[in-house]
Parts: structure tokens; sequence; C-alpha cells
């Protein structure tokens, strides 16, 4: 045939090698993760260890784990109120000022999912750092600090929502069921116990590791579940511990507890590392809470109430230091509010029930946005120690010890002024319980310790019912609502929701 | 594999003829037209399968046995010629055009093939109605012209391209078809300049779609370019230039400043003293401006004796509706063909598309609509006003310096070899490379607490990305006697690769463009980014075959095959086979029609076939380890990076699988004056990859999911396309068309393993697909009326929050309980029956074309009305609102946000609309005149282009779309599409 020409039968030669082409399927069809380990893969070495030890601290940088962003637990106590100017996230934070918030608080999931993102992380380092050959000091720290921080996680989440799912891996199995409160607080005390043992007191540390997790933060922490749990004994040896350890103190300055100034300083316990950046390392806890208007540009929620500011003994210097006023100049600068916002607010009674005032607490020097991301939130320190020592000595029927402990906080914060709040004397227990826990509602005011001390106490109903409190179905939040979808409810809601 | 394909080849091969007693016949076949050689005219010997075809020049030899006295010259797009040899040794044949077949080819995968020989479902459009849109993406043109496909305009913004679904959604993930442009595989084609398109071919069903397989499932779309004709040797050139005005359609009819006082006072009394005495800011007028579209466009097209050549290059400059939007293109096409033997050709298609564009802030028009009206725009010293809770749109827009520029190269080489008669070998390596780079800066400025930026910023990001695609297929094309074959196998590989780098900076010295560059000074180190596009990170291997048998122009049958391999799954899944068969019969070939003259066509096709989708992103089977996640320690606040265990992924991950099936008939009356084609499909998806929601507990993050193959989704419907042609009153020539789809959506299956979840919702929880409903069905509450007394919501189960004046929500569930349970599907973003009609008609030199289109049963969520975190503008209806007992049932009483604004019913708008998509009156110069100035033709125009809409819809357009399935239909305030007045014309010399 002509027409099988020279050049058909060369291109026959080469489509017959085509069709033969030797080529592996397999490694062809092989793509690997680009740039990213798989987590067959991770963490294998001391290196990794901690990298993923450090993973677990940046969840506290996320503004979801600030209770969802905004500080819920100061706006639903008889503390704050919402803030900002009426309208502003009207919808979103408000019905929490009022007990009308509902199971699909978008906070709520966000507060949830980011609490349990955080136990997954510590889990990844309680799980797989043990088997890495390293050095066996650095490896209990970083277990002990992974530790810490899944108590830390765990005891949000028992408080907040009682019953809650007990994830203790990384390779969490779905159809959990919600497991008992009790349950959840025995892995917290498990992880403290263990945090105790593994990780150094503050001063062990190298001045670069401040911010980590020590033994003192781990005992504290553990006092405070004690003191939750009602068991005053432990929760006094903890406390005590911490105490004797004389790793802390209070500083002189009771502004100097919250301020840029103080920052890892002799009072903090534990507190969030951050810089003063809209981004990486920053945190948004106090641009939210920061004052707004000229200059500080914050989003101003979570306002000190005239109950609160009525609740300071006369003079007590620690209210100035705790909110900030209008017309008040701080760090050279002067507050002059916001312009939509009300300066005074007052009810169709004409009775004044709410002035433009901010949290002092997360304050930071600066005009700029950037700054207020630099606020390190104090998580605990050595004044609410002293607080829980002195509650739990008197609950221990140790009435002068207690007094010990109460008058020290009392004592920093007259400043020099020996005119004002007079050391206590009292010797009723009751009575001193009362003083005792109304110190730590002035001394720890606006660093959202006061929901929790109602509840703990037995006081939310009478002091929190005129906000809309419910006794029997406020005391714990709603389980977020996309969470009880998700078991296509197999889950009990909590009582009353 | 291979020994399949090689079995083939040598089973074809071994056909061989042996005879004796010959003569050799030669000759010259031309075009009567224009007396050119004709290459590639078969001339085969009739009752045989023997034949030859003719060379570059027209000419063939061909050997006859003693017995053998007829030859038939059939070449595509002429009239075949039969002729009796008798005694002559030399027989030259002139072949006439046959209009009708000319346009009856049809373009499918890896082929043409006759129209009546097409077992499968397939649209076409050609010529100038690719023309007709003003609009950077040529597939905007499809739009309410082929039934069975849905296009949506993606947004008003210049340049924005269209998103189109072909028969109903078929997955979760992405549902865009592929397009194939002369040969090479891609995800769109917006580079491509409509004027360089020769003709667009929809793939719809499975027979058509299967020898795409894994890549077929969203169906095809085949574009083939323009090419010079052989035999042209003058040029055809063609100048066109387009000038148009865009300007917004129609305003929201939002509340005047007295209006919204009046209202806010309800809310919060006090706010305004005196309503008569507020500004009245119109927001709207403020943001919208007129702006024009140029599009220009000059091409060259022509053959030599061994090259055929088309040159087009065109230049596209839409200004946008919103100040600061812009896009430029320059498109330039070269598209040849080089006949290097008799046997053996060698071509190339190339697209080179440079491009830039402005971006204006992406929320303006949200601004807008929730901007109060009583703030002035402007403060005594000229500064911009703060506007409560959305900043002011003014500053926003002059504080917005967004850029972006590229281009996109997309072509192709291939060699064909024609030999042993009936085989064409031809290998195609395509590439598809982009490059793109974007820039955006903001100064430092202070409007309020929450507009205000306090040091400058400078983004900047580069991105690249590369595709091979490398075809090697054989075609084999046979007649025996009746019978005829072709068939087409293939080895095919491909490999998608990308990159891009992106980083910011913060202090830029100063505010000037010429500033704009980062450096060491001022970068932000953790904003550096770099990484692969996830979706655009792959390698693919294919198997195809595909063999087409007709018998006596009566029967046919089409059997395909595709085994795809695909770098997206694990080892275990990472082949499939994706088989499909098809069968038609033409009827009107058969002798009992003969005498039913009024039926000039019918035809009865059906086809089944297993298709997929792998539009998925290559590490979703990873579980990855999540880089850059550290703490901040120490006394100097050092942050110390971190890395943890990032969301999981799925190990075992495969491919989304379609089962189709497709029954048509195709009806010809009157010498096919009347049309019709009528299709019924059935497509099933299994398999399908979902993202579903995972509990908190699983640690992997807020809102976090986990990929499986989970869902199941069918979509059935009918597509008809009417079209009726003819000429009357001496001269007037008109055609009527009509097309419509009806869809059926609905998920079957949606249920992860392990017992959790059985939806899916999309991100803001305003949709929920879960069994028995459409995809991106919207979810929410039902409203039933407004509470008017204290024992009205005493008598109802309601939620706490809730007072007298509020909507009252439905307890659907009926358990006494109004809790998060009671929400429940409101309504469906998909259409029931998308339908088109196209009107034409032409005398004396005018020719006037309406094309109207429109889509009926589905409903838009008004998204941008519900979000209020703070006191914004209202729509009218708010006037409606309940002050009293009785007052009203269907608007609530006044406020900022809050319970009357969760996701209800009260924000389900009905979606259907009516268009005129598109109306121009062309007027053609008279030939004398045209001759005289050596043109072949010349043609003013004028356009309008979506110039009404009958709608009940109170946004700017009832054409809400969004890439994604899951939130399909929910109206969050776009770029607002715009009516379009356009003015140019067409010269060809």
């Amino acid at each position: 045939m002509r027409q099988f020409t020279i050049i058909s039968k060369r291109i026959l030669q080469v489509l017959v090698l085509v069709v033969l082409l030797p080529v592996s399927c397999d490694d062809f069809l092989d793509k690997p993760l680009q740039g990213k380990l798989t987590q067959e893969n991770f963490p294998t070495s001391a290196s990794d260890a901690l990298l993923a030890t450090n993973g677990v601290y940046n969840i506290m940088l996320k503004s979801s784990f600030h209770f969802g962003l905004f500080p819920i637990m100061d706006i639903m106590s008889d503390d704050a109120r919402k803030g900002s100017n009426p309208d502003d996230a009207a919808s979103t934070i408000g019905p929490f000022d009022k007990f009308t918030h509902i199971a699909t608080e978008a906070n709520l999931s966000r507060w949830w999912s980011t609490l349990y993102e955080g136990i997954r992380r510590a889990n990844v380092v309680i799980e797989k750092v043990p088997v890495i050959s390293m050095n066996a000091t650095l490896r209990d720290r970083y277990i002990g600090e992974a530790s810490f921080l899944r108590a830390l996680f765990y005891f949000d989440l028992v408080r907040a929502w009682g019953d809650v799912p007990k994830v203790t891996t990384s390779t969490v199995p779905l159809g959990l069921p919600r497991a008992n409160a009790n349950e959840i607080y025995d892995l917290i005390v498990a992880d403290l116990e263990k945090a105790i043992s593994g990780l150094p007191e503050k001063s062990d540390y190298a001045s670069a590791d401040l911010g980590r997790a020590t033994r003192g933060a781990a005992k504290s922490l553990l006092a405070k579940v004690y003191l939750f749990k009602g068991d005053f004994v432990n929760a006094e040896k903890y406390a005590m511990e911490v105490i004797n350890s004389a790793q802390y103190d209070l500083m002189p300055d009771f502004a100097d507890a919250n301020s840029k100034a103080g920052e890892f300083g002799a009072e903090s316990v534990f507190e969030i590392g951050a810089i003063g950046i809209e981004g990486t390392g920053g945190v948004q806890y106090g641009n939210v809470q920061g004052v707004r208007g000229t200059p500080n540009r914050g989003w101003g929620f979570n306002r000190p109430t005239l109950d609160l500011m009525d609740a300071f003994e006369p003079g007590d210097p620690r209210e100035d230091k705790t909110i900030v006023f209008l017309g008040e100049v701080l760090d050279g600068i002067t507050i002059a509010g916001d312009g939509p916002t009300l300066d005074e607010t007052y009810d169709t009674n004409g009775d004044l029930i709410e002035i433009e005032c901010y949290n002092q607490k997360v304050w930071t020097p600066g005009n700029n946005v950037p700054t207020q991301f630099d606020h390190n939130r104090r998580i605990i320190r050595y004044a609410d120690v002293l607080l829980m020592a002195a509650e739990a000595l008197n609950k221990n029927n140790k009435p002068a010890e207690a007094r010990v402990q109460l008058n020290k906080v009392r004592a920093r914060a007259r400043h020099g002024n020996n005119a004002i709040l007079l050391d206590i004397t009292e010797n009723n227990k009751d009575l001193l319980h009362e003083i005792i826990l109304h110190e730590r509602r002035v001394e720890l005011a606006m660093e959202g310790h006061r929901f929790w001390d109602l509840v703990r106490t037995g006081k939310a109903a009478a002091v929190l019912g005129p906000l809309g409190f419910v006794a029997g179905k406020h005391e714990l939040l709603p389980v977020p609502q996309n969470e009880m979808d998700l078991t296509q409810n197999t889950w009990t809601q909590n009582p009353g929701w | 594999m291979r020994r399949i394909l090689l079995l083939i080849v040598f089973v074809t091969l071994g056909v061989t003829n042996a005879f004796a007693q010959t003569r050799t016949i030669q000759g010259k076949v031309t075009d009567a037209e224009n007396g050119q050689g004709l290459p590639g005219v078969n001339v085969v010997v009739q009752g045989t399968a023997r034949g030859t075809t003719t060379d570059v020049d027209g000419v063939y030899t061909i050997e006859l046995a003693a017995a053998e006295n007829t030859l038939n010259f059939t070449f595509v797009g002429y009239k075949t010629q039969t002729v009796q040899v008798g005694e002559r040794t030399t027989i030259n044949i002139a072949l006439e055009v046959d209009v009708l077949t000319l346009e009856d080819i049809v373009v499918i995968g890896y082929g043409t093939v006759k129209k009546s020989d097409l077992t499968g479902s397939v649209s076409s459009m050609k010529g100038n109605d690719l023309n007709k849109i003003p609009a950077a993406s040529p597939v905007l043109a499809l739009q309410g012209k082929i039934p069975g496909v849905q296009i949506t305009t993606a947004s008003g913004a210049p340049g924005a391209g269209a998103i189109v679904r072909i028969r109903g959604v078929g997955t979760f993930n992405n549902a865009s078809p592929i397009y194939v442009v002369d040969g090479v595989i891609l995800d769109n084609i917006d580079f491509l300049n409509s004027g360089d398109i020769q003709s667009i071919e929809v793939l719809k069903d499975a027979s058509a779609t299967a020898i795409y397989g894994s890549r077929g499932a969203n169906g095809v779309v085949m574009v083939t370019t323009k090419k010079g004709v052989m035999g042209q040797e003058y040029p055809t050139i063609s100048v066109n230039a387009d000038y148009s005005v865009q300007s917004l359609t129609n305003r929201i009819d939002l509340l005047s400043g007295r209006e919204f006082a009046i209202i806010a006072n309800e809310i919060n009394p006090g706010s305004y003293n005196n309503v008569d005495a507020v500004p009245n800011t119109d927001w709207q007028d403020l943001l919208f401006q007129t702006a024009p579209i140029q599009n220009y466009q000059i091409s060259a097209a022509g053959a030599s004796a061994k090259i055929q050549y088309y040159v087009g290059i065109g230049y596209f400059n839409q200004k946008g509706i919103i100040p600061k939007s812009n896009y430029e293109r320059l498109t330039i096409k070269l598209n040849n063909t080089y006949h290097l033997s008799k046997n053996v050709r060698f071509g190339n298609n190339l697209a080179f598309t440079p491009y830039s564009q402005q971006n204006t802030n992406n929320n303006s028009v949200f601004v807008v609509y929730r901007a109060q009206p009583t703030v002035n725009p402007y403060q005594p010293d000229g500064s911009y006003s703060p506007v409560p809770g959305v900043g002011n749109v003014l500053a926003d827009l002059e504080y917005t310096n967004s850029y972006g520029k590229g281009i996109r190269s997309v072509g192709n080489f291939y060699t064909e070899v024609d030999f042993l008669k009936y085989f064409t070998f031809k290998s195609s390596f395509g590439v598809d490379f982009s490059y793109g780079k974007s820039k955006s800066f903001t100064p430092v400025f202070y409007v309020d607490p929450q507009q205000q930026n306090s040091t400058s910023d400078l983004n900047k990001s580069f991105g690249d990305n590369s595709t091979w695609l490398w075809e090697n297929t054989i075609n084999y094309t046979r007649n025996f006697g009746k019978s005829s074959l072709n068939a087409v196998v293939g080895y095919t590989m491909q490999e998608t690769a990308s990159e891009f780098i992106s980083a910011s900076g913060e202090n830029i010295l100063r505010d000037g463009e010429d500033f704009w560059y980062l450096d060491p000074g001022n970068i932000v180190p953790t904003t550096v980014n770099n990484g692969v596009s996830d979706d655009l990170n792959y390698s693919m291997i294919s198997y195809l075959f595909r063999a087409n048998y007709t018998y006596d122009r009566k029967y046919l049958l089409t059997v395909t095959y595709r085994r795809d391999g695909s770098s997206k799954f694990s080892k275990d899944n990472r082949f499939a086979d994706f088989p499909s068969v098809a069968l038609g019969w033409n009827v009107i070939n058969e002798n009992f029609l003969n005498d039913v003259a009024v039926l000039s066509n019918f035809k009865v096709r059906g086809s089944w076939g297993v298709i997929g989708n792998e539009k998925t992103r290559y590490d979703r089977r990873y579980s990855s380890v999540l880089n850059g996640v550290g703490g901040v320690f120490g006394a100097g606040e050092i942050y110390t990076t971190g890395s943890t265990y990032g969301p999981s992924g799925n190990p075992n991950l495969k491919w989304e699988s379609t089962y189709q099936t497709d029954i048509g008939v195709e009806l010809g009356f009157l010498e096919d004056k009347l049309t019709a084609e009528i299709d019924y499909y059935n497509k099933r998806t299994e398999d399908i990859l979902i993202d579903l929601p995972v509990p908190g507990y699983l640690g992997n993050g807020d809102g976090a999911s986990i990929t499986y193959n989970a869902a199941e989704v069918l979509n059935k419907g009918i597509e008809l396309n009417l079209g009726w042609n003819d000429e009357i009153l001496g001269g007037l020539k008109y055609r009527i068309g009509a097309i419509a789809t009806t869809i059926h959506n609905e998920a079957l299956k949606v249920k992860a393993t392990g017992g959790e979840g059985d939806y899916q919702p999309n991100g803001a929880g305003t949709t929920r697909t879960s069994v028995g409903l459409p995809l991106g069905a919207f979810y929410g509450y039902v409203v039933d009326g407004v509470f008017q007394n204290q024992a009205e919501l005493d008598a109802y189960p309601h939620l706490s929050i809730a007072e007298v004046g509020d909507v009252r929500f439905v307890d659907t569930n009926k358990d006494g309980v109004l809790n998060g349970n009671d929400r429940t599907y409101i309504g469906s973003p998909i259409p029931k029956v998308l339908y088109g009609l196209n009107l034409e008609g032409a005398y004396k030199g005018f020719s006037l074309s309406i094309d109207f289109q429109g889509q009926q049963g589905n409903k838009i969520y008004n998204a941008k009305e519900t979000v209020r975190p703070a006191l914004y503008n209202f729509e009218q209806h708010v006037f409606d609102r309940w002050t009293g007992e009785g007052t009203s049932n269907t608007e609530p009483r006044s406020s900022a946000g809050g319970y009357n604004f969760l996701p209800s019913t009260r924000f389900i708008q009905d979606g259907s609309f009516f268009r005129l998509r598109s109306i121009s009156l062309a007027y053609g110069l008279p030939q004398q005149m045209i001759e005289k100035i050596h043109f072949k033709s010349a043609q003013v125009y004028v356009r309008g282009t979506n110039l009404f809409t009958v709608t009940k819809f109170t946004g700017y357009t009832p054409e809400v779309s969004s890439g994604s399935v899951l939130d399909n239909g929910i109206d969050s305030g776009g770029y607002p599409i715009p009516s379009v007045y356009s003015v140019g014309f067409n010269v060809t010399f």
C-alpha cells in the first residue's frame, strides 16, 4: 500500500512507543502534602515537643478563648453591663446582661469549641511527648505544662456547662456522651497533680520562659478547683503551699496587679502573654473592653455598674484603679469617651442606672488599637490565692489564720493610708465568710470571677435574681445548640434550657 | 489497559484487502464555488469498504476491480456525489457546499459527529449569538439559550464571570462544568474573547460526557475557536467595535432620613427631637455611577496551500458602576495548522490574555444598605462622618486601593498523522499557564473607632499555576457497506501545580503607589505566607475509548469508557472506571415514514453511564500539622512559634460517581421549519464529598468539619428546545426559539459515618441540606403572625425573649416547646423551571433580535436584612409594623435587631423572574454599496442588555448566586448587575 509512507511508518513506531511508555502510575500519581507535616510524623523530637507545647498556649491568644470573645461572665454578674453604645451587639451580647441568652448564641459555641481545641492540643503533648527520646526533666515539664492547660480548659467547661464530653486523646472518637461533672473534676485534679510533679517553680524558669505554667500556678488552680468542689481542706492545703513557697508577693501598688508595668511581676501566678499587634501574638481581650471613642479606640464592652461602685468601701483606692471614669487622665491621656454613648443613662422613673465608664484592669498605655492587644489577661494572681486561702482557712475553722491572708490584701489596697480599709478583726465564721467574699468582689472585680463566685457560694439567685437569673437554670449555660444538633438529640440539654 | 490498546491496534491492522484485475482511476475534487482543490475528501468504492482520501491539492488515485463501477465522494459539509465510472480513467468532481450539514456537525470529546449520528444530548451555539452580551466572559452569552443549563452572572463587578450549572446541582463541592478549548481541559474560559470562538457545545448526558470520565459529572462545555479555512487564499479581515454604558437597573426602597428617624424614635425613644429636621442622605445615590464598557476586536483568517491561519486581537475595558472598580484585558489568539505532507499535520491553538483590574471595597453595597440616612456623609469641616455600625462608605472607597494583574496563556501544539487509510493518530500537548499578582494599600485614617487604620498597610501576593496535558489518541473511521464505525482510543497524562507567596507590611513611608513595596524595615514577618493552592496541585493518568457505530443511517450505538487515576486520592481509591452506552434510532430514515411529508426529522435516543467528579482539594485526605501557632513568653514578651495538629483529614476519600440516564426525541416538521428536541434526564450522584460539621469536642476548632463521601443527590427533569423558522411577506425572515428546563433536585442521603450529623449546613446556619430536600435548602423558623397581646403570647409556645408585637414562630414539631428544633425547611434556592425565549427577524438589511430569559420556583433569602448587630436602615416595609393590637399580623413591632431578625420565612422572597436579557437592532449596509468600497459586509447596531426584569424580589437583582452550592440564593448585598446600552459596528473585508 502506497499510502503507508515512510513518515507514517515512523509515526506508527513512535505511537507504539507512546502507548507502551513505561510510566509508573504510582510515582506520577503520588502528591504528598506540600509544606506541611502530617500528623503521623509529629511530634517526634525534642524540638517538636516544644513546638507542640507552645501550640497549646496559642489557644489562649485566640479571641474566642475569652468567653467566646466578650467577657460574658462579668456581664452576667452584678459587676458589669453589656457596655458599648446601646445598639452595639444588643442582640448578641445584650442577652447575657439580662439572662435572656439562648442555646444558639454564637459566643457559646465559639467558646466551647475553642476550649476543646485547646484540649486536643494538650492531648497531643500528653500522648506523644512521653515516647520522645529527650531530656527527662524537660519532657516532664512539657507534659506538666500541657496537663496544667488541659485542666484549665476543662475547669472552664465544667463550670460553664456541668457535664461535658471527656476527651483524653488526640484522635477523638465520635459519639461521646456528656461525662458526669465529677468525672471531669477527677480528671482536672489528676492533671493538676501531674503538673505539680512535672513543673518547676516560677523562679526556676529562665526569664525568657515567664508565662509558662509553673508548679505554683498548678497548685493555685488546684486550690481553686477544690474551692469549687467544696473541699476546703485540700483548698487550704494547696493555697497555703503556694503562699509558703515564697515564689509570689503582692505588687506594692494594686494597679500593677493588672497593669502593663506589672506583667509577669511578683503577683503573677498565671497570665497570658500578649504583644501589641493586631495579629499573631496579640490578644483582643483588652480591645473588646477598651475605652470607646477618642483616643483609645476600644469597643467598650463590659462596663462597670453603679452597684459595683457602691460595693467599694468609702475611700477604697481600688475603685478608681478598677474603673476608668470620663475625664480621668491615664498615662497622660484624657478620657473623653464616646460620642454616641450617653454619659449618663436614666430609667423611665428618672433614676440613674448607668454611667459611661470602662474596665481599667485591661487598660494599656497608648492611643491606638494595637496597643490594646498588648494586655496580658491575668488568669490567677497572688491576691486571688491569698483570698482563696482565707476563705478555706475560715471554712476550716481557722479564722485568725484566715484574717492574716485577708488583711494582706487589704493592707496592700490601703496603699499607705491607714485611715481606710482597716484590718478585719471579725471572728464569727459566717460573717467572716461574707467579708472574704466581699473582699473577693472588690479586689478581683472585672476579672471574670464574680459570676462563678456567686454560683459556687449559692448566692447567685439572691444577688442576680433581679437581673433575670433563674435558680436551677442559669447556674449553667445551655449546651450550644449546634453541638446538641450534631448528637441528634442523644444528649440532654441542661435543666431549664 | 495497555494490552487492550495494542489489541485494538493489531485487530484493525489485520483488516487487509486482496484483489486482482484492477484499473486505476484518478482525478481532482474541487469546491464547486471557488474551484479550489479539496483535501481530505473520502472516495469510496460503492458496495465495498475500500476507499481513499484526496491529498492536499484535492487529487486522488483509486484502484477499481473489474466489476466495480461506482464511486462515492463524501466530505463533511458538502453534498455527497455518486459517480458511474464507465470507461473513464480521470474523473474530476466539483462538490457543492451543503449548508444544512455544515451546521450539523457537532463537536464532541476527542472528535466530531454528524448531528444525525449523535446519540448523546449535546446543545450547540455558534456565530453571532456568542457576541451579543457585552461581558468579559463568553459564557454569559449562553444565558437563556441552552436547555438544561443555568447560567447566573456571578456579580456586576467588571470582568466578573458566570456561575454555570448543567442539569441541576449534583455535588456539594465545585459544581461547575469543565471547559475543553480545542482539546485543552480547563476550569473556565474567562480568558477567551467571544469574537474568537467558532462554536460552543454543551455536553450534558453520560454518553457525551463519559469520555471525560472523572471530570464529566457537572457537564462539559466544548469550545472550538476560529480557524482559517483551506482554500481561502484571500484573508478575511473583521473589525468589530462596541461601546456600552452601564447603569444601576433599580434601587432598593430604603427609608428616608425622616422615615428612619420615626422608626428610630420608636426603638430608642428620644433619638431624634424633630424628625422633620434630620438630614436625608441617599447613600445609594452616593455610591453608584454610570460606567462605560469598550470592546474592540480585529481578526484575520485565511489559508495558503499548506497553512491555515487565524489571528485575533481583542481589547476589553469595563469600568464598574461602583467607583474604583474596573477590568481591562487584551486577548491574543493564534491558531495555525501546517500541512506537512499529505498525511501529516501539525498545528497550534494559542491564547495569550494579559489583564489588569481594580477591585473596589467588596462590602460597599452592604454598607450602603445598612447606613443610617440621618447621617450626613461629611462633617462641617469636610471630613467623613462616622456612620454608626457600618462606617462611612465614601471613606471605605477612598481608603480602599486594591489592584490585580496577570496573564494567562492557554494552548496546545498537536500532530495529526493519517495512516493505514482509516486511522488518524493525534498527539496533543496542551498547557495552561497563568501568573497573577495583587496589591492593596490602606493609608492611615480615622473616621471613628470602628472605621480607622492606625498604621498604613500594604498587602502583596504573587501566584502562578501551570497545567500540562498530554493526550494521545488514535481515531479509526471506516464505512462497511451500510455500516460505519468511528472509534477512538487514547492515553492521557496531566499535571497541575501552583504556588503563591503573599506578604504584608506596615508603616509604609508614603501613601503614593511609588512606595508600595515591601522592604525589611516594614514587613510584618508573621504575615508572609507561601504554599500551593490546594485545589491546583494534582496529577492524573487516563485511558479512554469510544466507538460510534451506525447502521444504514438508522441505528446508532455509542460505547464509551474511561479509566482515570488521580493523585487526589490514596492508593487504594485512586483509579475509577466510567463507562457509558447509548442507542439511537433515526426513525425518519425508515421506509414507513417516506410518505409522511410533513415530518422532516424524527430521532429517538437513550443513554446511560457513569461519570465522576474529582474537583476536591488534594489535601483533604491528609491530617496535617498546623504551623505558626505559638505563645508569647518572657519578660520581653517574645512570640515563640509552635505547631499542633490541624483539622483531621479523611484518608478513605474516593470519587463522586454520577449515574445518568437520558432519553431524547428530536423532531422536525415542514422541512425543519419547526424543530423540537425533548430530553428526559435523571442523574443520581453517589459518594458526594461533603464537609460534615463535627462536634466541637473533636477539637478541630470552632465551625470545623471533616470531609466524608457521605451524600447522595438526585437531579431529574425535562428539557425542551423548540424552534420555528420561516420567511413571509416577501423577504421577512424570522425565527422563534423557546427553551425550557425543569429541575427536581433532592438530597437522597446526607450522613456521616459514626452517626454524627445527618445534614449539611452553610457557614451562617441559614441553609441546611438534609434528606428529601434540595441542596442548600433554606432553614429557619416559620412565621405565622404577630403576637397581638399578652394573652396570645402566653397561649403559644414561644422563645423566652419574644414579646407582644413580635413575630410568632410555629411550633413545627408540635412538642409544645419553641426552641431550635422548630427551625425547618423554609424554601429552595434552586429554580423548578428555567426558560428562555428568543425572537429574531430580518428584513432588507435590518435585523432585530430579542432574548428573554427567566426562572420560576426558587426562593431568595434576604440575608442583608437580617444581620443587625446595631441600628441600621430598614426597607420600606417596616412602616407596616405592628403598633398595637390589630395593627399588623405580618410586620412585627420595630426593633433594631434580635428576635424578629432570626432566620425565618419573614426573609424568604420569591426569586422567580422574567428578564429582557438582550434586545438588538442591526442594519447591514446594502451589498452594492459595500462592494464599491471593497467590503464583504458592514453592519451597525444598537443593543440593550438586562433592560428590565419582572420579579417580586426587593433587592437589586434576582440573579443571586454563589460559587458555593450551600450558600446559593442568599442575598448579602452583592455587586448589582447593571443595565447596559450599547452601540457598535462590524466590518469584514
